[in-house]
């Protein structure tokens, strides 16, 4: 049996593979349906002299496969539109027929910058499920591992913005350290990007002496590594002024829009998960919170960036407290193999390199979770693009994107 | 043993009962069966003397069709492959351009800049300073279909990404390859049972070479891009015969 759809021809009904036809292949802006709603139809309705601009899905500068459709009038970008979903996985689903060890390596591809704050949300959550205390070295680790991966996603966020400006030398420097400190962590997660290194109750393995003789030889160059980073950029005239004044977020916008993390720090607001509600062992650690755009006009693209730069130092400083505060003990909670946790209810949220990642997830006692509900930053992110892009020029798009970071695995899960 | 050959895929283990549906279990698509050309009818070449410098092997001088399938080979079946002269100082013109142009095409593949998810992030590691693809001739990534050689499918494959992809794969001209990095585009790797993807892209595109790992290292996707080269030099002529695997229809 052979359905009719808008995006073309379904072989049954309860087969979910699309037959590619000619339809799927030919690419319009405007959707080959009516508008559902009054937004789509004040959207696709042109003015005089408006006309639309189809960019993506495949685009050398998106970070992903993000698909925008913007109405422009000459070079002024009048209004626009995402288009998401060209990455859904289905990992929402995935997770409620997986069990709570399963889901681990479920979620790890959904930020693939980050990974292992992606695992460290839906972990919490299952340990407040199941009432497990985490052994402090455990505690440590992740703590470790999780602020030397925000300093290689604050890396690679500084290469793609320059590349997403046209400048192709910074990406390069940006890799460098990233593989650097993902090589490092393979040496004890066995994997360079997705890490499945988090356990309910633990870590998966302690760290090992390459771990460490790599971690110190990096640590030894790494705060004179991020200096020649900020060099390459930040006195560049023309990188400056083509990041200023565009893309402005104030205070009040960025907290009705639910904004979190150093989008959020960088409008103004001092709000950091670690100190807000803290969590594992941030309590005993000494960081500052850097924010930028205290002004009433709120920050602007280059804000963004300067606060992440920023946050690096302060990361530098936490792995350093690291190394020196580290107990001695297990890395893993005493666990059955199975996991059946009582019913109830529970909400876990971490701060990660692109704000509040978070979990909730409803178990019914049955060793698989009955609902998990992923909370995604990059994903309330992009909403902001529709606001902050109106009356820019088209050129702009890429980089006011570019300057929120959003990944668009976490975007369409 | 040609490249339509139903029992081909026999010397592998399978009978014909174990016969599945997979593109890459059917005759030709297999990519443990790598089929050399037949040998086709070659015209007498142009002789012209190499007055300036002669090879000391012999071997350089063989012509005709490469007698080995896989890179192992070159080793132990034929040393005189070895001879890095085999295809240089040439003094005879092979009337067929194809060992030439071939030649040059595996040692300038260019990639389309297309990164779909995870996978991605591996294939600009490997382009950039570190692991530095430029070495083989793989680097320029070109943002248009139009100038690229090779489409590197990295990263998951969703049923709504699938229109694009295959779009951007039909505008690139021929001759073209496709890489499948990753475990989602080999086989639908860990999001097999997710109702939104598509498990593997050879359901969709023909590929030629199938980079497992999820993801794989750099050095993986490095090694994939060096095993295309090899095929392009084996199964040269045979691109336009590839078909898609079975569970697209033809008129796709």
């Amino acid at each position: 049996m052979v359905t009719e759809t808008p995006i073309g021809k379904i072989r049954s009904d309860d087969d979910p593979r699309v037959l590619l036809d000619e339809q799927i292949g030919s690419f319009e802006p405007v959707p080959p349906y009516p508008p559902r709603t009054e937004r789509e139809s004040e959207f696709y309705t042109l003015g005089d002299g408006e006309m639309f601009l189809n960019m993506g899905p495949q685009h050398p500068s998106t970070h992903g496969v993000l698909r925008v459709v913007l109405k422009i009038s000459g070079e002024n970008v009048v209004d626009l539109d995402p288009v998401l979903g060209y990455l859904h996985r289905g990992v929402e689903k995935l997770c409620e027929n997986s069990d709570y060890h399963h889901i681990i390596s479920q979620v790890d591809p959904l930020e693939y910058v980050s990974s292992l704050f992606c695992e460290w949300s839906p972990v919490m959550a299952f340990e407040k499920l199941l009432d497990v205390e985490v052994p402090r070295r455990a505690e440590y680790i992740r703590v470790l591992t999780g602020e030397l991966l925000r300093v290689a996603s604050h890396a690679l966020f500084q290469g793609w913005m320059a590349l997403d400006l046209g400048g192709l030398t910074p990406i390069l420097y940006s890799f460098i350290e990233r593989d650097e400190i993902v090589e490092m962590l393979a040496s004890i997660t066995g994997q360079r990007m997705l890490f499945n290194y988090f356990r309910i109750g633990g870590v998966n393995g302690d760290v090992n002496h390459e771990f460490m003789s790599r971690l110190g030889d990096w640590m030894s160059r790494a705060a004179k590594q991020h200096e020649t980073s900020i060099g390459l950029l930040n006195e560049n005239e023309i990188f400056v002024r083509r990041m200023r004044d565009i893309g402005r977020l104030d205070r009040d916008l960025a907290l009705r829009m639910a904004v979190t993390g150093p989008n959020l720090r960088a409008a103004g607001v001092p709000y950091d998960l670690r100190r807000a509600h803290p969590y594992s062992v941030y309590p005993e650690l000494e960081f500052d919170i850097p924010v930028r755009g205290t002004g009433p006009e709120g920050g602007d693209a280059l804000d963004r960036y300067l606060l992440r730069l920023e946050e690096v130092k302060q990361s530098l400083r936490i792995i350093d407290q690291c190394l020196h505060n580290m107990p001695d003990g297990p890395v893993m909670a005493k666990l059955p193999r199975l996991l059946r946790p009582r019913p109830g209810r529970a909400w876990a949220a971490i701060e990660g390199p692109r704000g509040l990642y978070g979990t909730y997830a409803i178990s019914d006692g049955t060793d698989q979770p009955f609902r998990m509900k992923i909370h995604d930053p990059s994903f309330v992110h992009l909403q902001l693009v529709v606001q902050l892009m109106r009356g820019n020029l088209i050129a702009d798009t890429m980089a006011v994107m570019a300057s929120l970071d959003p990944i668009m695995g976490g975007v369409d899960k | 043993m040609t490249h339509d050959d139903p029992g081909a895929a026999r010397d592998l283990g399978t009978g014909p009962d174990d016969a599945t549906q997979m593109g890459s279990d059917q005759p030709g698509q297999h990519p443990g069966v790598l089929v050399a050309a037949e040998p086709r009818d070659v015209q007498a070449p142009i002789v012209v003397p190499n007055l300036l410098w002669t090879s000391p092997n012999a071997g350089a001088y063989a012509g005709g069709a490469v007698p080995y399938n896989h890179l192992k080979d070159i080793r132990t079946h034929d040393p005189e492959a070895l001879e890095p002269t085999r295809w240089g100082a040439l003094d005879v013109v092979p009337t067929k351009a194809d060992y030439i142009t071939d030649l040059i095409r595996m040692n300038s593949l260019w990639p389309l800049l297309s990164g779909l998810a995870c996978c991605a992030i591996e294939m600009m590691s490997a382009a950039t300073s570190k692991n530095d693809m430029d070495r083989w001739g793989m680097f320029p990534f070109r943002a248009s279909p139009r100038q690229a050689d090779v489409l590197i499918v990295a990263g998951t494959l969703t049923t709504k990404m699938a229109g694009p992809l295959v779009r951007l794969w039909e505008q690139m001209p021929d001759p073209k390859w496709c890489v499948a990095m990753g475990d989602c585009t080999c086989s639908g790797g860990r999001y097999k049972r997710s109702y939104s993807t598509i498990e593997g892209i050879d359901r969709v595109i023909p590929v030629d070479v199938y980079v497992p790992g999820c993801p794989p290292r750099p050095e993986g996707l490095i090694y994939g891009m060096m095993k295309l080269g090899q095929l392009v030099k084996d199964r040269r002529g045979h691109w336009p015969e590839r078909a898609v695997g079975p569970n697209v229809p033809a008129d796709v």
